[in-house]
Order: structure tokens, then sequence, then C-alpha cells
């Protein structure tokens, strides 16, 4: 009759013992771990460099899937989004990414439209406070 | 003062126009943008020799030395079309170093070819996995680029190369 208090008080413990074996496994790993979102979400940004219209993530072709590859890779190394996007821009150049880079000689493109806008808007204002 | 006022945007107008004709005219190909490493010195590399994968030619090979490095594959129809010319250029600037870089090829595809087509190269590398390629920013075959003695990258030209274009562009540049 105390043999099977004995028995469940240490199944309880084994049980307990193996759970958190589990979660310490389940969370181990997950800093180096890619997601499919993250890949997705970087690839989107780049631009198929064989098929220019279409994005990495969106691409078939041969130059998309091994650039998709080293995006996992440097994932699994724990690179940022940032550091992977410096990287194959440092070899292909600006123009693998679909949105202009913020640097000095993208500043007209980013910002010339809403200088013309301010410029447009002044002179509106001037001729409605004229007539 | 009312006169200046409205010609300004006019004159804006006419600015960005001049602007944006100007780059039109530059015949810009998107099919071909440019290198990103153009000036910028040769990517650090260790290429295995495709003859004897126990040999390798690195950076120190670099210095010093006027050197030419064409991408290509045995699969590369537009490849074969250019391989004869870089017996020309042996032939016109025997001090230049060529180097060819096999890449993500099957060896033995790559070594019936050269046998077959003959080999132009000083150096065959291989790249079987395409990493020396990306460290060079290759995108598409053939690809070919010129390094000067300062181990930099002064040229680079993506598609097969022609008698106009090794003439025209090249050779300036190797003199």
């Amino acid at each position: 009759m105390i043999f099977i208090p004995y028995l469940t008080e240490n199944f309880l413990k084994y049980f307990l013992f193996l759970l958190i074996c589990f979660f310490i496994f389940l969370f181990s790993g997950s800093t180096n771990a890619y997601s499919e979102k993250d890949l997705k979400k970087i690839s989107s940004k780049l631009r198929c460099m064989t098929c220019q219209n279409q994005s990495i993530y969106d691409s078939d072709a041969d130059f998309s899937k091994d650039i998709k590859k080293i995006i996992v890779q440097k994932l699994e190394s724990g690179h940022t989004e940032q550091e992977i996007i410096k990287f194959l821009v440092q070899r292909y150049g600006e123009y693998i990414v679909f949105e202009p880079q913020m640097n000095i000689k993208n500043y007209f493109l980013w910002f010339f439209p809403f200088v013309i806008l301010a410029i447009s808007l002044i002179f509106l204002i001037f001729r409605i406070k004229k007539n | 003062m009312k006169k200046i006022v409205l010609i300004i945007p006019f004159i804006l107008t006419l600015i960005i126009s001049s602007f944006l004709l100007f780059y039109l005219l530059q015949n810009k190909d998107p099919k071909k943008p440019p290198s990103a490493l153009l000036n910028e010195d040769v990517p650090k590399i260790k290429i295995p020799d495709l003859f004897d994968e126990k040999k390798f030619l690195t950076n120190i090979e670099f210095n010093d030395k006027l050197i030419l490095v064409n991408f290509f594959a045995s699969w590369c129809a537009p490849c074969k079309v250019e391989h004869p010319l870089f017996f020309k250029i042996k032939k016109d600037h025997p001090n230049l170093f060529i180097i060819g870089v096999d890449y993500k090829d099957p060896k033995n595809d790559a070594l019936d070819y050269l046998k077959k087509d003959g080999n132009p190269y000083d150096f065959v590398g291989y790249d079987k996995q395409g990493l020396i390629g990306l460290e060079f920013g290759v995108f598409g075959l053939p690809e070919t680029f010129l390094i000067n003695k300062k181990g930099k990258i002064i040229y680079k030209h993506l598609g097969p190369l022609d008698k106009k274009i090794i003439e025209n562009d090249i050779y300036p540049l190797l003199n």
C-alpha cells in the first residue's frame, strides 16, 4: 500500500524533470533559429538581379535561390536584417535593394518631392493672400 | 516682383527636366547595373585550382599584377562565344595574368570543356558553391573583371566580350 504513493511521487518528480528539460530544449536554439517570416521580410526588400521586376522572395531564378540561402545562413548565424542587407549591397550595389537607401546620394530622391510640395504651398498661399 | 514669382515654377520645371534628360541620355542599361566593387579593393578570396584542389590562389598573388578575372561555366553558351577571344588577349598582352573561375559547374564538365575548347587561362579556379562569385557580385555569366596592380577593380563587364569591347574598353586600361 505504501508502495503506490512512492511510485506516484517518483513518477511526478520524473515527469517534472522531463518537462523542464523539454522547455530548456525548446528555447535553447531559438536565439539563432530563423523564421520564414524573417526570410520573407528581408528577401521581399531585395531585387532579383536576373528578373529585375521581381523580389528575391518571389523569384524562382537560381540567383534568387542562392541569395535566399545566404540570407538563411546569415540569420542562423545571428546577423541582423541591416547587416545582411549591407553585406549584399557591398557586393551587388544599391540596385539590389528596392527602396533607395538613405544616404547623401539619395537625399535628392527622398526629399525633393517634399521641397517641391513646400514651394508649391508657399506659392499657393501667396496667391490666395494676394487675391 | 510679380513677374519673378510667376517665372519660378517654370524655372523649377526646367531644372528638373534638365536633370531627367541628362540621366536618360547616359544610356544606362538596367540589365547591366554598375558594379558595387568598381574602384574598390579586390575581395579577399582563396580559390582552389580546378586541376588540383590542394592548390589555391589567394590575394597575395594579385600584388603588382594586372589581372583579368573571367567567370565562366561549361553550361554557359555566351561563355563559349567569348572563349576564343581570351587566346587573342593573351597573345596581345602576354604580361596580363588571366584567371578563369569555373562557376557552379560540375568539375568533369569543366575539365572536358577546357580540354575540348582549349585553356587560355593562366589559372583556373573552381567555384563550386558560387561563393567566389558572391564576393565579386556576380549574378550572371559570363562576367569579366579587370584588376590593376594596386589590387583595385577598375573594370567590369557583364555578358560576353567581343572584339569591340576588348579593343575599346579593356586594351586602353591595359596600356
